[in-house]
């Protein structure tokens, strides 16, 4: 068991280490693909081994692993400072202080120091351990080609992907540390170890801009960090131990455990970026698309509700929970209507994405095992569709050298089968039967007795629909008959293709995965299943019978849309003045003049605004947050 | 078993009552305007005549959107009679909406783009409301399930008279009528171009249409469950309702999106909220 718990965190240390140090592109590639097979293979063995008590991790060398983490701990916190001090950021070096300074403290005076459990591994650990360890390694093989072709671009005279790799999989190490830590000390390193990561990678290309950014969500995460120091401290002081699920078990225990869990949990919601702290991973979309993809499908921002979800049941029917449920709700419907006003593809999916995280927030806070099961079915989904969209995105930037949505009209003509994959990954954001609309149907059965959650969460959702649909629409067009067929490299096109069916075949495959691993989680699991079909008392979700019916559907018609060629293939309308033996929407303007067609989606600049938006929705959320806090003391 | 009878009854008699309504629709129509109209069944007749039209389309994803938006349609009328769950019911129906947009967008027609754009605001409209009528139903039953609604020993409009009221903002955007028809809004000029439809023609058109006949009986069905204690009534709420959005229709002008936005979000959503209030004080 041990063996294979170091082997998930430490393997992707030495993997990057190998790729930082042995400068070859053909020992860097063999060792990114050899790593992601054992990761999967490692996430998917602890997975059948099923669920364990914590367990002690021994000595290394004689120095117990504890000491060995406090040291590291510090060296860490040495690390951020000086970067702090480097790029001249007063906040970054003060937050590190303020942290280094009161850590010490802890450790010094305030801690026994006896022996604590370091790692555990329950249901929501496995899941998350499966999630980093097979998404985020099938994006790092697709980072292979993409920052090989990312660096021709660029015309670098020195390879920089030793060190970009290098981070890359000491992410996926410190994200595995992360979820399947038990000692709330340990969490805090490996949360310091993606900060630091995240920080690399988001300045990778290092220009002026991408410095600028990968400094602002440095010391963003430095205000996480401080309030998980806080966190601990406070949760200590009631509690006396540092042991999660020592802490976790008997559910809430008075107002200076509830204040430590309130700051753990906006520690959480910086790592998640949530409104107000959204910014930071808006910047971060500066950095190479396969970085996006990491931050915001397995790693990162998993880590920040993955801590929220952690603690739920420490918190659970307390005014901290509403709190935490009500600034989740906000951030989804906040995000989502920033979102309408983006034609920018990264910062949909960013936007989105934060959105989805505040859904998942918001199920944490409503803490019912209904809503429960519906964040973590959320967390499988989004992770899945969102890391394939991130790479959709980066495949169609390299194609035509844009991520505009409006660049995209028309995107089937030449690269058929990019588009498609990026439209079946638009489909499974937003429709049924597809996981994550029914982990949001679950959200919104689950919400329901919540007045203020249920506005949110309605409203969010219909802004969902308008720009995923139009996003969707702007990528169909017709195709010539004689087009020649798009050319992918096969390690783009494999974890393209991956990911792709495995949204789609582990959507149908929901129920099943509901039994095996939701299900154990709960005294009372909230639904049962029968013939594919998700029941509660509620109401139910027919996964399997759907996908039947309206797969059924779909492949008729697709079938029938394949024969469209028998149909006369006409232009479109044009006020009657179509360019003659032109099937391109062109038509006869002024003089006789040609007149090509454009469109343009609407925005909604007057309603939805980002410049204007956002200050509002920073304050309003500050406030939630100050009220969440404040409940809980 | 009982539940595949309902859903084949759903399934036939959907259109065939969609089909009706809208003959009917228009009959009332000319007689509010002193007009003889077509007989009842002209919407039949107009659909058979555009089935056996030629087959012309723009592009592929035209026939792939017609076929799914009918498939949706008819999958969410199956669910409704099954007496599904209201909320996946609505989500199923709103795999049609999305990919009726996503055909008027595949075509380089401005017409169909402005068409979908539009369309797409009518959703961001009327979604909000429809969930929070439903919040409703789980708030009055105890559940998301059509089921639970028969059960009740008292009409839910005793409950939700707001929400009904909401609701009625929210049929009328669905069903295309004025003030709230824009997305289908015919082009100053050419009687024939008809926005987010403008690009589907012949059978495809068909397709369309009959898919919006059962989109039509899933918001009356929604209607009717308002009054499930008494068929008689029930069939009153229903006329009356149906009469209201024909004299709605026939005496508003149509409106811009902005002006429906911010009517029905306000509007719609306030009365939605006072209501859901007093059934969460309740």
């Amino acid at each position: 068991m041990s063996n294979l718990l170091l082997l998930l965190i430490l393997l992707p240390v030495a993997a990057g280490a190998i790729c930082y140090f042995v400068r070859s592109s053909a020992v860097r590639t063999l060792t990114v693909v050899a790593t992601a097979a054992i990761l999967t293979l490692a996430s998917l063995g602890l997975l059948g081994q099923g669920t364990f008590e914590p367990v002690t991790v021994g000595s290394f060398l004689g120095i117990s692993s504890d000491l060995l983490l406090t040291v590291l701990d510090f060296a860490l916190l040495g690390v951020i400072y000086y970067y702090g001090v480097k790029n001249k950021s007063l906040l970054i070096q003060g937050f590190t202080l303020a942290q280094a300074v009161l850590l010490a403290w802890f450790e010094i005076v305030v801690l026994d120091h006896g022996t604590v459990p370091a790692l555990v591994g329950d249901q929501l650990s496995l899941i998350m351990v499966l999630i980093v360890s097979i998404i985020g390694s099938l994006i790092c093989i697709f980072a292979i080609p993409y920052m090989k072709e990312h660096e021709d671009h660029l015309k670098l005279k020195k390879s920089r992907q030793p060190r970009f790799f290098l981070f890359m999989l000491l992410f996926l190490g410190a994200m595995n540390g992360l979820v399947l830590s038990n000692n709330l000390l340990w969490m805090f390193f490996f949360f310091e170890v993606t900060s630091l990561c995240s920080f690399q990678l988001i300045g990778h290309d290092g220009t002026a801009i991408a410095k600028h950014n990968a400094v602002r969500a440095l010391w963003m995460n430095a205000v996480g960090g401080l309030a998980f120091v806080l966190g601990i401290i406070f949760v200590y002081s009631q509690m006396n131990t540092v042991d999660l699920s020592v802490v976790l078990a008997n559910g809430p225990q008075g107002a200076l455990m509830l204040t430590g869990l309130g700051f753990l949990c906006v520690a959480g919601f910086v790592k998640a970026a949530q409104v107000p702290f959204q910014s930071w991973l808006l910047g971060a979309m500066i950095a190479p698309t396969p970085v996006s993809a990491l931050l915001h499908s397995s790693t990162m921002v998993k880590a920040g509700v993955y801590m929220v979800l952690r603690f739920a049941p420490g918190y659970v029917d307390t005014f901290l929970s509403t709190g935490i449920a009500i600034c989740g709700a906000f951030t989804f419907v906040a995000c989502a209507a920033l979102c309408i006003g983006q034609s920018n593809g990264k910062k949909i999916l960013a936007y989105s994405t934060v959105s989805n995280l505040g859904l998942i927030i918001c199920c944490a806070g409503i803490n019912t095992p209904l809503a429960i099961t519906a964040a973590v079915m959320l967390i499988i989904f989004h992770a899945i569709s969102k890391s394939l969209l991130f790479l959709c995105v980066g495949t169609i930037e390299q194609a035509i050298g844009s991520r505009d949505i409006e660049d995209m009209r028309g995107l089937y003509a030449k690269f058929p089968r990019t588009a498609m994959i990026t439209l079946i990954g638009i489909l499974t954001m937003l429709l049924p039967p597809f996981g994550v609309l029914m982990a949001k149907w679950m959200a919104i059965e689950a919400a329901s007795s919540n007045i203020y959650v249920i506005i949110m969460l309605a409203m969010g959702s219909a802004l969902t629909v308008v720009y995923w649909a139009r996003w969707g629409g702007s990528l169909m067009a017709s195709r010539e008959a004689d087009a020649p067929a798009e050319e992918q490299a096969t390690l783009i096109r494999m974890p393209l293709v991956a990911l792709c069916g495995g949204a789609v075949v582990l959507s149908v495959a929901a129920p099943w995965i509901y039994n095996s691993m939701l299900a154990p989680m709960f005294q009372a699991p909230p639904f049962t299943v029968s013939l594919g079909s998700l029941d509660a008392a509620t109401g139910s979700f027919g996964v399997v019978p759907l996908f039947i019916v309206l797969g059924l559907g779909v492949v008729y018609a697709a079938k029938a849309a394949s024969g469209f060629r028998k149909a006369k293939v006409m232009p479109p309308y044009a006020g009657g003045a179509n360019v003659v033996g032109d099937n391109d929407g062109a038509y006869v303007g002024p003089m006789n003049g040609t007149v090509p067609f454009t469109a343009s989606n609407m925005y909604l600049g007057e309603l939805f605004a980002e410049g204007k938006l956002t200050p509002v929705f920073n304050a309003l959320a500050g406030a939630l947050i100050v009220l969440m806090l404040g409940g809980a003391l | 078993m009982d539940t595949l009878i309902l859903v084949i009854i759903g399934l036939v008699a959907g259109p065939v009552i969609g089909g009706l309504v809208a003959g009917l629709d228009r009959r009332v129509t000319a007689w509010f305007q002193s007009r003889q109209g077509p007989p009842i069944m002209q919407a039949f007749y107009d659909v058979a005549k555009l089935l056996g039209k030629e087959k012309m389309v723009v592009n592929q994803w035209q026939v792939l959107c017609a076929w799914v938006y009918l498939i949706a349609a008819a999958v969410s009328v199956a669910l409704f009679f099954a007496q599904g769950d209201l909320l996946l019911i609505f989500f199923v129906q709103a795999i049609g909406a999305v990919f009726l947009v996503m055909g008027a967008m595949a075509a380089k027609s401005p017409y169909s783009q402005v068409g979908a754009q539009r369309e797409l605001m009518q959703i961001l409209a009327y979604e909000p409301v429809l969930i929070l009528v439903f919040v409703g139903f789980y708030l009055t039953t105890g559940s998301f399930s059509i089921e639970a609604v028969w059960q009740l020993d008292q009409p839910l409009l005793a409950k939700m008279p707001l929400l009904y009221l909401a609701l009625g903002y929210a049929l009328t955007i669905k069903l295309r009528k004025s003030p709230f028809d824009f997305s289908t809004s015919h082009h100053g000029h050419q009687e024939l171009v008809k926005g987010v439809l403008t690009e589907y023609s012949g059978p495809y058109l068909a397709l369309v249409e009959i898919a919006h006949w059962y989109e039509t009986v899933l918001v009356l069905g929604l209607c009717a469950l308002f009054w499930t204690t008494n068929v008689a009534w029930m069939a009153v709420l229903l006329i009356g309702t149906y009469m209201l959005e024909i004299l709605v229709d026939n005496t508003m002008a149509r409106m811009t999106w902005r002006w429906m936005l911010k009517r029905v979000w306000l509007l719609g959503m306030g009365m939605s909220v006072v209501n859901l209030i007093w059934l969460y004080a309740g």
